[in-house]
């Protein structure tokens, strides 16, 4: 009843967009006797799972919470750690600052928008948390954004506090514009070939070097011309300090092993090489370095750039002992990443707990907060996906998605709110602002639209995938 | 002894030229006063004289040199403020030209280097667009038309602003009367305003760089306001830190001297406006703001007051069996937009009513009506045009209310404010009477009277309605694009069709010789606000089209229609 009277308040409250507004957010939950796959200690049969404020309090069996604290009982489900997905542009309202070579200066934590539809079906497919990125128009790109995907929350809520920064970097055709369409009144931007792609990378971080003096001197007391407070050279002294990661998109390897090499020549680490589709023919190198690597499972040839992607690729990176993870960068592909990673035990034989681990602990070690989330662990955050069946079968389906302990996909009440959201839908529809005035003439022709789910160029200017 | 003669003569003739344009005076009696500051008076008199409000009162007599009005029991109010227009800025100018410098088509016509000129007249050294320098007083031009249609509706003040850029410049609050802009201004500069546009073809071209773009300024102005003063004091030793208009002009913003005005409508950009007004301590308020009252807390806490725009969002697209259904969202925004401006009330939240870019001013009232239907009382709605607009905008201890020692600033209504059949008899603006007869109702299916909309008379084209090819002359990059009318009388409805994707029109009107609409595409990650309007002669089309980043041409031919 108080529950209820929780969940209409906070509906009344933001009686808005979002579809599903959770019913209490207190993260309190007891999951009972479920085969729970906890990506760090294998898998536990007929387990409990204890959520108390938020975080992971107890793993065991026969386990009781206090009165009022929500108990499912997953008899026969499939309890994984929430999916992460280390590259995603969900939520994000404008990706590419394309105007320029270096968008270091952007921010995808300004353009966040937390009544995307696309994170709630994100929900749908277990994902409870991503990195946001800038997309790969230009070397350097925007600030990226670590969050949770906590729909029907205000925004502020939605990115992982204390989660390390991040920015994008991108290399070979998106960058050099070779696969783009200028739009009207656009003209061509340097770099144009993978060399001059280089050139701006090691110029801005020469120039981040000088501005970084020119603020110690300046503390120092050496000057007294305080210098700007420059929004592109900031975040490159952060990475040139190791206080901000490197996400950095790229298909061919040696474009990759030169940035690598460029890392060390300025005395940082790449966080992650996103995409890496060829990875495997640096792997040694990549492993040495000590970088992540976020692939697709299994998708390629979708431009020049990506034909020599092979599916043993995660295989070969996960042999060399790197830190491997799959991510979608896609609003449809983001719904499927469980299978993605079953397709690592098909190539190339990944054992099922490392499979797992490359949708959930992997991404979560690439974006530092492995800390707090990533598997099913007493003390870490309760992000729980509660599947049908093993999530690793084509057939299971995510039932509930937990962040925190409060319960952000139910599919059961999706399904009863389908019908709720037609009959609202049907009645606005009445509304005489709604109400389409009459034809005059001969109806509108609607072009078929682009699929939007569907990367490769987007209405910025730019690329994403 | 003659010239002293000539002198004095000379004296006369001024002194007998300033009673002439505002020295007369008038007693408005038989009315009912609607002072907005205190309790309406249900039947008195209101004296104006030397351009004030000399007395207001139910035992008031009119003084024996005035010209007596006789409102024969009609509503006197104080003049309407709109707290965001454009008015009396040309379409074409706005000083913010923007586009990107064409990419060298050879001959690109007036449009290319017309954009050109506009930005080499700037010694700025930042973009167009990105001038907070640009001041709406430059621009604006006195006796424009506008001003008069907005005045017959019952309007005698506005902000008005420039149309495009990020800093569409720095608005002025005027009377909508006057025979000079320096005679029309009230406060001048009001305030810097902030779009969340982009400046396509050049830095920053998406809502991603707007943000930091916007951040970097606001960082180099307050850098260089700290060195100029280190400067000052102390200069030896010390390379001198320069000057930058563009920067110096944000000084007043920094120091909370000046208001920003956000250009923000929907909750996402409200609350993005209000995240820069909380980093950068500023004195913020925001235009638009239909669905500022989602966000009521946060608009109390940082004590942010709402311009919220009138021009209520409807379904213009016409039903087509191959559109796409309409998202719940926007159905959710447009059925519950006029209950905002109540809710706000109830929270507590200051706003004033603004038209938003309107095209007619009818819409203003019947909305402000809808907003009371939907939980508004009347007098916060009618405060909401008056007194409370003038607390906005730091002027109510001259405007916004019925109130001796005030300037002048009157409409008489005859009829219910909020209703179809009402009409603005006589404006005051600076003491200053416009007069209007009642408009003769039009035949069956003419808007209603309200002093708005086309003028009497105005014969508009028929058969607008139809297909249209057009290119559009986007510099160094014609736009080809497709135009689908259909029209009902006066108004128009359809859609444009481009490589920028689908937009329905909205504010469409069938004008003399063509039409005109609004219409929003998306473009870079933002959504840009375009204004076009077209001349129709036989088979073949031309006209402009307006936005933030300038003004162009289009031309194009219509489409064969199909019988089946």
């Amino acid at each position: 009843m108080r529950k209820t009277l929780v969940f209409l308040t906070i509906v009344s409250l933001l009686t808005i967009s979002p579809v599903l507004v959770i019913g209490q957010s207190k993260g309190d939950l007891l999951i009972k006797n479920a085969t729970v796959m906890t990506a760090s200690k294998g898998t536990l049969e007929a387990t409990d799972v204890l959520v108390e404020n938020g975080k992971i309090t107890r793993i065991g069996k026969g386990l009781t919470a206090g009165s009022g604290v929500r108990t499912i009982d997953a008899t026969g489900k499939y309890v994984t750690p929430g999916i992460i997905d280390a590259h995603s542009h969900a939520m994000v309202s404008a990706i590419n600052e394309g105007s320029v070579a270096v968008s270091s200066m952007t921010r995808i934590a300004d353009m966040l928008n937390p009544t995307d539809i696309g994170i709630y079906r994100a929900l749908a497919g277990g994902v409870t948390g991503a990195l946001l990125l800038h997309g790969s128009a230009n070397p350097i790109g925007g600030q990226s954004s670590t969050v949770k995907f906590k729909f029907g929350r205000p925004v502020s809520e939605f990115p992982i506090q204390g989660a390390p920064p991040g920015i994008k970097f991108a290399l070979g055709e998106n960058v050099k514009r070779s696969n783009f369409t200028p739009q009207p009144g656009q003209t061509a931007r340097y770099p144009r070939t993978r060399m001059g792609t280089m050139e701006v990378i090691r110029d801005a971080f020469v120039r981040a070097r000088e501005y970084k003096q020119a603020w110690e001197d300046f503390r120092a007391k050496k000057t007294r011309v305080q210098p700007r407070i420059d929004e592109e050279l900031q975040p490159l002294v952060e990475v040139l300090e190791g206080k901000r990661l490197v996400h950095c998109h790229g298909y061919r390897s040696d474009e990759h092993l030169n940035l690598l090499r460029m890392a060390e020549e300025f005395g940082f680490k790449i966080g992650t090489l996103q995409h890496g589709l060829e990875a495997y023919k640096i792997a040694p190198e990549v492993a040495k370095h000590g970088a992540g690597v976020s692939i697709f499972a299994d998708s390629w040839s979708y431009k020049l750039e990506a034909y020599d992607s092979i599916p043993y690729n995660g295989y070969i990176l996960w042999k060399n002992g790197i830190t491997v993870s799959i991510n979608s960068d896609s609003g449809e592909r983001i719904r499927r990443l469980n299978i993605d990673a079953a397709k690592m035990m098909k190539y190339g034989g990944v054992p099922e707990q490392d499979a797992l681990r490359m949708i959930t602990l992997n991404p979560a070690i690439q974006l530092g907060i492995a800390n707090r989330t990533g598997s099913i662990d007493v003390g870490k955050d309760g992000d729980i996906t509660i599947w049908s069946g093993h999530p690793f079968s084509a057939l299971s389906l995510a039932e509930m998605t937990i962040i925190e302990g409060d319960v952000y996909f139910d599919r059961a009440k999706d399904r009863t709110m389908r019908a709720e959201l037609a009959k609202e839908k049907a009645d606005l529809e009445k509304l005489d602002m709604n109400r389409a005035p009459g034809t005059g003439g001969t109806p509108p022709r609607v072009p078929s639209e682009r699929n939007s789910g569907d990367y490769h160029d987007n209405e910025d200017g730019g690329n994403e995938r | 002894m003659r010239s002293k003669l000539l002198a004095l003569s000379f004296a006369a003739i001024c002194t007998l030229f300033s009673v002439a344009a505002s020295g007369q005076s008038y007693a408005i009696t038989n009315a009912r006063i609607v002072t907005v500051s205190g309790a309406t008076i249900e039947k008195g008199t209101v004296v104006v004289r030397n351009g004030l409000i000399a007395a207001v009162g139910a035992n008031v007599t009119a003084p024996p040199d005035a010209t007596v009005l006789n409102a024969g029991g009609a509503t006197v109010y104080p003049g309407f403020i709109d707290t965001a227009t454009n008015l009396g800025v040309p379409a074409a100018a706005a000083g913010t030209g923007g586009g990107g410098p064409g990419g060298g088509g050879g001959g690109q016509a007036a449009a290319a280097a017309a954009a050109a000129a506009a930005q080499n007249t700037s010694n700025s050294n930042y973009p167009a667009g990105l001038r907070p320098e640009v001041t709406v007083s430059e621009i604006i031009r006195a006796g424009d038309a506008q001003f008069e249609s907005n005045r017959n509706a019952g309007f005698t003040t506005a902000v008005t602003m420039g149309r495009t850029g990020i800093f569409p410049g720095q608005s002025a609050v005027i009377d909508l009367a006057g025979d000079s802009v320096s005679a029309m201004i009230l406060k001048d500069p009001f305030a810097h305003h902030i779009s969340f546009a982009t400046i396509p073809g050049t830095y920053p071209g998406s809502l991603l760089g707007t943000f930091s773009a916007l951040r970097q300024i606001f960082n180099d102005a307050k850098r260089l306001q700290d060195m100029q003063k280190a400067y000052a004091a102390d200069p030896r030793g010390m390379p001198r830190p320069g000057s930058d208009r563009s920067l110096e002009a944000l000084f007043p913003a920094i120091n909370r001297q000046m208001p920003v005005v956000f250009n923000a409508n929907r909750a996402l950009e409200i609350n993005r406006a209000l995240d820069l007004i909380k980093e950068y301590n500023l004195v913020g308020v925001i235009a638009g703001g239909q669905e500022a009252w989602k966000l009521s807390e946060r608009l109390k806490a940082q004590n942010v007051p709402v311009l919220v725009s009138l021009n209520f969002p409807r379904r213009t697209a016409a039903a087509s069996p191959d559109a796409d259904p309409e998202s719940l969202d926007i159905l959710r925004f447009r059925a519950e937009t006029p209950k905002g401006p109540g809710r706000l009330a109830q929270a507590g939240v200051k706003f004033a009513f603004s038209s938003g870019g309107a095209t007619s001013m009818a819409d203003f009232f019947t909305n402000a009506g809808k907003a009371v239907e939907n939980g508004l009382s009347r007098d916060a709605a009618i405060r909401a045009m008056t007194l409370g607009a003038a607390e906005i905008l730091g002027l109510s201890d001259r405007i916004g209310s019925i109130e001796t020692g005030k300037i002048a600033n009157l409409v008489v209504i005859k009829g219910d404010l909020f209703g179809r059949d009402k009409f603005a008899s006589h404006v005051f603006v600076d003491g200053k009477l416009f007069e209007q007869r009642e408009p003769t109702r039009a035949g069956p299916g003419g808007r209603g009277p309200g002093g708005a909309g086309p003028g009497p008379g105005a014969a508009t084209a028929s058969n607008l309605g139809g297909t249209y090819s057009i290119t559009i002359d986007v510099p160094g990059q014609p736009l080809p694009a497709t135009l689908n009318l259909q029209q009902q009388g006066t108004a128009m409805t359809g859609t444009m069709v481009s490589q920028l994707g689908t937009s329905p029109i909205t504010n469409g009107r069938a004008t003399a010789n063509g039409f005109s609409f609004t219409t929003t595409v998306q473009f870079g990650g933002a959504s840009i606000d375009i204004t076009v309007q077209g001349t129709v002669n036989g088979s073949s089309i031309s006209g402009t089209v307006d936005s933030p980043q300038g003004n162009v041409s289009f031309s194009g031919t219509r489409n064969p229609s199909f019988s089946e």
